[in-house]
């Protein structure tokens, strides 16, 4: 009965109970920070005192938050097009070459992802101190492109598993070449994983701190850097504002997900 | 014939086969494969050839301390985090789709919301003079603020909010797999709740358990940010020693030879953790 929702009793009320207490837990620190953004006190009282957009007005007037949210941006877009279009090609090879060590290639692959990041980012940064990338947007596009590209290849060739491959020699039978069916036939198919792996590589990158910190130099650094660097100095409330702004922008980028999965799945 | 011809026409087009693979494996060889193994020789080579680096690092207490620390952080985060997790995986499985996909949402939002937002929030929070102090002093409940900040407590409540999401979403997943036939069974046997909880439930959720544990307590091992920030100097951990004996000390030989140290164990556990979950594939499946 255990895992009959309508006949578990008290067990029912405990469960959802607790649920409501672990999403509440989960939510709590994000909007707690979205209301403290607007709070008046330069200490982040609260309840504040009052309330003002004054630690917004100080965020915009900064050019050093602006030039590191672009630099990010920037990157990050670099970083996504980059493991999507890697991606995709070292997908079909995974899920369609038939050659030996195809899982040890795939391992390979996806190791970057479970590494500890700060390992990566030694390694990398001595790398790229020799070879003359470090401090570079290339040097940063280039190493969160490999962060990226598990995250790209992961939903790819879940969506190319899950393609019936006889579409595609089907059209093949039809007269297309194996490019047009390859373009017009499974491509549009796997849209989705595409879509997927857009996101989540262009989140492994603009979220990704560890090897920014490293990788920055005094003229180029990333939005998580430019907090890293005043989360150190002090709990200052213009973070807050920041980490609003990027709350804000992670639930439009959830919203345009929601909408996009239900307009392609149609 | 056909067929054949079929496939090798479809394997030339773009993106090619066996060849597709080729961008990827030149990027993760040159900027990832040989960078580690560069690292890891100047473990024994910096700043001469030999194993002094790895004596240096065993033999001090403080590094010895470090890492027993790191065990430690890294164990009581796995634990809450199963804990915390399995209840609410288990109504997530089992809950009607109205409520259970705004759990869904509130968890995908707290995994999507930046990382350093997200523990800048917790030491707003938990600092002396945050709001759960004050809210518990306010309540009369403690007369002096507690230490919340700059210890395990901050870095295991700061952990176990972001390892959750990565422990309830494989989890309900399991329990869902599970055919709830097989507890009705028990309870028409005669099975009380908690035997057939301890004895069916439990049993057959272990993979799922066992699999995301793992995964978490890798995590948790190499974590950087959280604990840099949330915990203490007295409680360093393994990726923040890293980090600040190559950056501050500039001891690339140390570094590298704890970041060797730090790579092995990883890998290790996540071998392990891929035989578990790879006994559960269908196999063929990539």
């Amino acid at each position: 009965m255990l895992l009959d929702y309508d006949r578990l009793g008290w067990l029912r009320m405990a469960l959802a109970g607790f649920t409501a207490l672990v999403a509440a837990f989960l939510l709590l620190p994000v909007v707690f920070i979205v209301l403290l953004s607007f709070g008046s006190s330069r200490w982040l009282a609260f309840p504040p005192p009052g309330w003002t957009l004054k630690w917004y007005e100080q965020l915009l007037a900064d050019p050093t938050w602006i030039d590191a949210a672009l630099t990010s941006a920037k990157i990050a877009a670099m970083a996504a097009i980059l493991a999507v279009i890697i991606g995709l090609f070292a997908s079909f090879g995974l899920i369609r070459g038939e050659f030996r060590g195809r899982q040890i290639l795939r391992g390979l692959l996806l190791t970057p992802m479970v590494l500890p990041v700060v390992v990566f980012a030694i390694a990398v940064y001595a790398f790229f101190l020799r070879i003359g990338l470090a401090g570079t947007t290339i040097g940063f596009v280039i190493s969160h492109t490999v962060l990226a590209l598990p995250f790209a290849i992961i939903p790819i060739t879940a969506a190319l598993e899950g393609f019936d491959k006889s579409i595609e020699d089907a059209a093949i039978v039809c007269g297309a070449s194996p490019l047009q069916a390859r373009l017009r036939i499974t491509l549009p198919s796997i849209r989705i994983g595409i879509f997927s792996a857009a996101i989540f590589s262009f989140l492994a990158s603009w979220d990704e701190v560890v090897v920014a910190i490293f990788m920055a130099s005094p003229t180029l650094q990333t939005l998580p850097v430019k907090i890293w660097g005043s989360l150190r100095a002090d709990l200052s409330p213009v973070v807050a504002a920041a980490s609003s702004l990027l709350v804000c922008l992670t639930l439009c980028l959830m919203i345009v997900t929601a909408l996009f999965r239900r307009k392609l799945s149609r | 014939m056909q067929g054949n011809s079929l496939r090798r026409g479809a394997i030339a087009g773009l993106p090619a086969g066996s060849g597709g693979a080729l961008p990827a494996v030149v990027l993760v060889g040159l900027f990832f494969v040989v960078p580690v193994v560069a690292l890891l020789l100047r473990s024994v080579t910096d700043p001469e050839p030999g194993l002094q680096n790895y004596a240096a690092l065993f033999g001090s207490g403080t590094y010895v301390r470090v890492f027993l620390n790191t065990f430690l952080v890294a164990a009581v985060v796995t634990a809450v985090t199963i804990v915390v997790a399995f209840p609410v995986a288990w109504m997530l499985a089992i809950m009607p789709p109205a409520f259970g996909s705004l759990v869904f949402g509130i968890i995908i939002l707290s995994m999507w919301t930046n990382l350093l937002t997200r523990t800048y929030a917790w030491m707003v929070l938990l600092q002396r003079t945050g709001v759960i102090n004050r809210t518990l002093m306010g309540l009369g409940i403690i007369q002096e603020p507690l230490p919340l900040i700059n210890n395990l407590t901050g870095v295991t409540i700061g952990m176990v909010y972001i390892m959750l999401p990565f422990m309830i979403l494989p989890l309900v997943g399991t329990l869902r797999a599970i055919d709830p036939m097989t507890l009705r069974a028990a309870a028409l046997c005669g099975a009380t709740p908690f035997q057939a909880f301890r004895r069916i439930l439990l049993p057959l959720s272990l993979p799922g358990i066992a699999a995301g544990g793992l995964m978490v307590f890798v995590m948790s091992l190499g974590y950087f940010v959280t604990p840099a920030l949330l915990g203490g100097t007295s409680n360093m951990m393994l990726a923040e020693m890293i980090a600040q004996t190559v950056q501050s000390l500039l001891n690339w030989g140390l570094g590298s030879a704890a970041a060797f140290v730090l790579l092995v164990v990883t890998m290790a556990l996540y071998a392990l953790q891929l035989r578990l979950v790879g006994a559960k594939r269908p196999a063929g499946g990539l």
